[in-house]
């Protein structure tokens, strides 16, 4: 095989400005395919922790059965009681993947400064486990003054724009209204424990954060909506859905439990979109690269018709005639690879020196442009290539392996 | 029995409508050891007779066997071993590979055949140093006279030790004293080797030189010992 080898570098070194252009497309299709993929791959894993630990979505959501569906009209039928929460509770903790298991409930209303009433969404969470889910996420969260804590239960977390609006900051009172969940009016007054940030320009008009207990006394309730479960493995999430259900559904609890990546909307979409884009550049780049392999191997047979006889002549089967041309593709798939991974690791350590920042769509904070790199991916890109290039070039070369050698030698 | 027998053998070829009448019924034998020269006008046949006879060329009628094989018989990857390990080819223009040296050209017929590089290497310095120009052995093509490459070819067509070498117009490129260092090599190798050479040529220095000729025109054996 090594005397194949030796003979195809030649003969791509031969026609050596073609055979650079050829090299070019791949190394240029290659880094596009890898940096965007690089980049998608920090994006979905910014989504993917944002969904989980910015959102406090956890890994599982546990629902009662059917409050989905019917939970917004009659919610105190549709939410677990103080006895189902110590149950739930109980049962998820025996699991060895669980890391915790908290309640959560979501409440809409109204809030004032004492002048201006605004509507807010707000989520109802138990400070120390929100604190664990959040993990070292919190610190990239935007925020002035405390966050929630289990000592304060009246402390409430207001979203920058809403906080604006009301003329509020750390320390401000002000007044929460909603409905209780038998439909009377019910108020209860607040301080301002911090502003934060949501990122997003949609949601930073209208977000609270309130203490668990503080979300139940404004609903008069002591149920929850919902559970949040951290696990230890992200990757176990589909796993621990169905032994958790499973476990639930036994001991009688019937409830529907959503995953974070279902639960999460935003994440989905984005994910959607440039998973899109990321097929369109696999797309062209595929077309590119073939076509240029195409063009450089068509050109070269051409011009070794003679050479092929010859080769053919000596005892050389058609077989071998592919193969050898199937080399000098596949090698230069392979060189063009190669010189794709050097501009892709230049064009990272050049992001990481540079540190450029840009906006995301309704986003509020600028994100540092990043690209990860990803060995396995790289490696399979370039095995794809390889081959592809190698395989475009065999099917080129069958034509050649298969033509008259009496013909090929008269060739000039 | 003749390393070469051919019988009643018809070679058309159809340029569009036209059909060209290439060879018209050539019944020709040639034993082991023979040193034949195939001559005659241009258009006469003798290209399309070797053709043939090197089975990378099939008659439209008529068999051709090679040392009792019926080379019609044979499926494209049996003539090709058939060519590999048989049959030598010696062409007017040489056909070296230009990407590689002497010595790299001479091996492709041994490396083919799937012999390692080590042994395949020393069989192919020793054919260049039998026909005089070991000393070019890394030298590529297009750094050799024609009388040179003509010397690697010849080097090339014989490394495996084939039984038969086709030479078309082998000297019809050179000048007339490289066109005679060839004839001597080849014809040295005929009468020391006992290899089979068959050729065609206009060259009147080598058909002085040969033990047999047969003369073609219009695609037929005009004189010379068809059948022996």
């Amino acid at each position: 095989m090594m005397k194949w080898i030796k003979l195809a570098m030649r003969n791509i070194l031969r026609n050596k400005r073609r055979s650079l252009v050829t090299l070019i497309a791949i190394a240029v299709g290659f880094s596009a395919i890898s940096l965007f993929r690089g980049y998608t791959d920090r994006i979905y894993w910014f989504l993917k922790e944002g969904a989980i630990r910015g959102e406090s979505l956890a890994h599982l959501t546990i629902y009662k059965a059917d409050w989905l569906e019917k939970g917004k009209l009659d919610p105190e039928r549709y939410m677990f009681s103080q006895e189902e929460i110590k149950r739930i509770t109980g049962l998820v903790m025996q699991e060895k993947e669980v890391v915790l298991i908290t309640p959560q409930i979501q409440v809409n209303g109204l809030i004032t400064n004492g002048t201006i009433s605004l509507p807010f969404i707000a989520q109802g969470v138990v400070p120390g486990d929100d604190k664990i889910i959040k993990g070292s996420w919190a610190a990239l969260r935007p925020m002035t003054g405390e966050q929630l804590n289990d000592h304060k239960p009246y402390g409430v977390e207001v979203a920058k724009d809403l906080a604006r609006f009301l003329n509020l900051e750390p320390g401000k009172d002000g007044v929460v209204m909603a409905p209780t969940l038998s439909g009377q009016m019910n108020a209860l007054d607040i301080q301002v424990a911090g502003v934060f940030d949501t990122t997003m320009a949609a949601t930073n008009d209208k977000f609270m954060r309130f203490n668990f207990d503080f979300a139940q006394s404004l609903y008069n309730t002591k149920g929850a909506e919902k559970f949040v479960v951290l696990l230890k493995d992200e990757k176990k999430t589909g796993k621990m859905r169905k032994a958790i259900l499973a476990k639930l559904t036994a001991a009688g609890i019937a409830c529907e439990i959503k995953t974070w990546n279902e639960m999460s909307a935003y994440y989905a979409r984005s994910k959607g979109l440039l998973d899109v884009i990321l097929l369109f550049i696999l797309s062209i780049v595929l077309v590119i690269v073939t076509m240029s392999t195409v063009n450089t191997m068509s050109m070269a047979i051409l011009e070794r018709t003679r050479e092929i006889g010859t080769l053919r002549a000596l005892g050389l089967k058609q077989r071998g005639i592919s193969i050898l041309f199937a080399t000098e593709g596949g090698l230069m798939g392979l060189f063009g690879s190669l010189a794709g991974i050097v501009i892709h690791l230049i064009v990272c350590t050049i992001l990481r020196i540079v540190s450029p920042t840009y906006m995301p769509p309704s986003g509020t904070v600028a994100v540092r442009l990043w690209v990860d790199y990803i060995p396995a991916t790289l490696f399979a890109l370039m095995v794809f290539l390889v081959f592809l290039s190698l395989l475009t070039a065999f099917i080129a070369a069958r034509r050649a392996a298969g033509q008259n050698i009496v013909d090929a030698l008269k060739h000039v | 029995m003749s390393l070469i027998e051919m019988h009643n053998i018809r070679k058309d070829y159809h340029l569009g409508e036209t059909v060209v009448h290439a060879l018209r019924g050539i019944d020709l034998e040639i034993d082991k050891g023979e040193f034949v020269a195939i001559w005659g006008p241009s258009g006469s046949g003798k290209t399309t007779l070797l053709n043939l006879i090197g089975a990378i060329d099939e008659p439209t009628e008529g068999d051709v066997t090679m040392a009792g094989r019926n080379i019609r018989s044979l499926s494209d990857n049996q003539k090709s071993e058939l060519r590999n390990e048989r049959i030598g080819f010696i062409f007017q223009s040489f056909n070296l590979v230009p990407v590689l040296s002497a010595v790299e050209n001479v091996m492709l017929p041994i490396q083919i055949k799937g012999v390692s590089y080590s042994e395949a290497k020393l069989k192919a310095l020793g054919r260049l140093k039998e026909v005089g120009i070991s000393e070019l052995a890394h030298h590529r093509p297009f750094k050799m006279s024609g009388g040179q490459q003509q010397r690697v070819a010849i080097a090339r067509a014989l490394v495996n030790g084939p039984s038969l070498v086709i030479a078309d117009e082998p000297t019809a490129n050179l000048d007339s004293e490289t066109a005679q260092i060839i004839i001597s090599i080849m014809r040295d190798m005929n009468e020391n080797d006992k290899i089979t050479f068959i050729f065609s040529t206009h060259d009147q220095r080598l058909l002085n030189q040969v033990k047999r000729m047969v003369r073609m025109e219009d695609g037929r054996i005009v004189n010379g010992d068809a059948r022996r």
